[in-house]
């Protein structure tokens, strides 16, 4: 937006008329039907397996539905990367050069793993999306949380991370690729369940007060039944490890 | 010696082992300061060590013993194998191969100094004379270091070179703290010798 010389300085601001949204919204009196058949409040069955990568201290896959993601970590191991020196660990991650993915797992996990233990070394978390079938983030957050458990990272907490959308009045959690094309706002919170403490929240869009009370409860609940999810399944497979 | 009972269950990271006030935190579980509870930070087996009995505090420590071994991690103290990379003036670069009797996953980076070579006339080291490319020392972890290597040390008479090969090609045997011969030619080549075995 520069401005010509001698013209009037550039301000830019949405007028009023351009301001309202292309699309009619659709849902101001039909509630919304969810193209999977579930309940507004109810979640996609979680398949989870840890030890998918042999070369990697540590790895796991998730499957929510139609969206599966592969995690795989490495380390702590020296880096090339490291300038300067630094008397805590440092963490890395890498979501296949998708830099907002990379950016908001780095916030969500920074918070949960104890960095002081491995100082010096690098921490590499590899996060590769082999199905976006949506709520992509979360997903790929609880799955790399799940892959630090597995490579023997120490961690004040497994990190669970759900997200909710709103589409009219209907609240809706976990939504799928063409739910989430539609919300009118997004609201995705990561917690450590037990610790009942938020790492990242992150609203996108229209969102007023109420809704995002009743939204964040939600989450909130959600993600403590993904923690037990997570948990049963890191014992499963390590105790079928020392077998 | 301590009895570690190691228990049938696993934990996993976040798990509470115990309040604050009956258990010690240990290796792998860590006190969390706001509740005064004990939590888990690894996935494994829970496992309770009693105390000594002369010390003031009684609560036994609870560990976490992880269920996969995942590659050690070169710390101040330890004794590392180290294979020498380049010899400069000042200091010779390794690259340090285990920690303990573990290999590590991949390699770090560690330099000995001038100074760290040997204990005595430090000063007067030729760093050509004590290591050559290629050697396999035993080195102690004097400290992190800088940024891009660990600082490790020689200065004993149980560290120093492990394993050379001459210029002829054979494996050397080491005759004195600062000789090793090479058994097929017989040539004397100049090394810091580690002393090995009684």
């Amino acid at each position: 937006m520069a401005a010509k010389a001698g013209a009037s300085p550039a301000t830019y601001s949405p007028s009023p008329t351009t301001y309202k949204k292309n699309r009619p919204p659709i849902f101001t009196d039909v509630d919304w039907v969810r193209p999977d058949g579930r309940d507004f409040h109810q979640c996609r069955p979680a398949f989870l397996r840890t030890g998918a990568v042999n070369a990697a201290s540590g790895s796991a896959y998730a499957e929510f539905g139609n969206t599966k993601v592969m995690v795989s970590i490495f380390g702590p191991r020296e880096s090339k990367k490291a300038m300067i020196y630094s008397d805590i660990g440092r963490l890395n991650c890498n979501a296949s050069d998708n830099k907002e993915i990379s950016s908001q797992l780095h916030k969500s996990l920074e918070g949960a793993i104890m960095l002081d233990t491995f100082p010096k070394t690098t921490v590499d978390v590899f996060a590769l999306v082999l199905e976006s079938g949506g709520c992509d983030l979360p997903v790929v957050i609880s799955c790399a949380s799940l892959a630090l458990a597995d490579a023997g990272i120490m961690m004040y907490d497994l990190v669970a991370a759900v997200s909710v959308s709103c589409l009219g009045k209907n609240l809706v959690i976990d939504p799928v690729s063409e739910e989430e094309n539609y919300q009118d706002g997004g609201l995705m919170i990561t917690c450590l369940p037990s610790r009942n403490e938020v790492t990242q929240l992150t609203i996108t869009g229209e969102w007023s007060t109420p809704k995002i009370h009743e939204a964040m409860e939600l989450c909130l609940d959600a993600c403590s039944k993904l923690g037990k999810i997570m948990r049963s399944c890191l014992k499963e497979s390590s105790s079928t490890s020392q077998e | 010696m301590q009895e570690k009972i190691a228990e049938e269950e696993m934990v996993t990271p976040g798990e509470v082992l115990g309040k604050g006030s009956e258990v010690k935190a240990g290796r792998g579980a860590y006190i969390a300061p706001y509740n005064n509870t004990v939590y888990a930070s690894l996935t494994g087996r829970r496992c309770i060590v009693p105390s000594s009995p002369e010390s003031p505090d009684q609560r036994p420590t609870v560990e976490v013993i992880g269920h996969k071994a995942h590659g050690p991690v070169p710390e101040p103290g330890c004794v590392v194998i180290a294979r020498v990379t380049k010899v400069m003036a000042r200091m010779a670069s390794a690259d340090i191969m285990c920690v303990g009797s573990k290999a590590v996953r991949e390699k770090f980076s560690g330099i000995i100094r001038q100074q760290d070579v040997r204990a005595t006339e430090i000063d007067k080291v030729d760093m050509h004379t004590s290591f050559r490319p290629g050697d396999i020392v035993k080195a102690s972890v004097l400290s992190l270091g800088d940024a891009r290597a660990y600082y490790l040390s020689t200065a004993q008479n149980e560290l120093g070179v492990v394993s050379a090969e001459s210029m002829a090609g054979g494996t050397m045997v080491p005759i004195s703290w600062t000789e090793m011969q090479c058994p097929l030619t017989g040539q004397i080549e100049q090394r810091k010798v580690a002393k090995v075995g009684a």
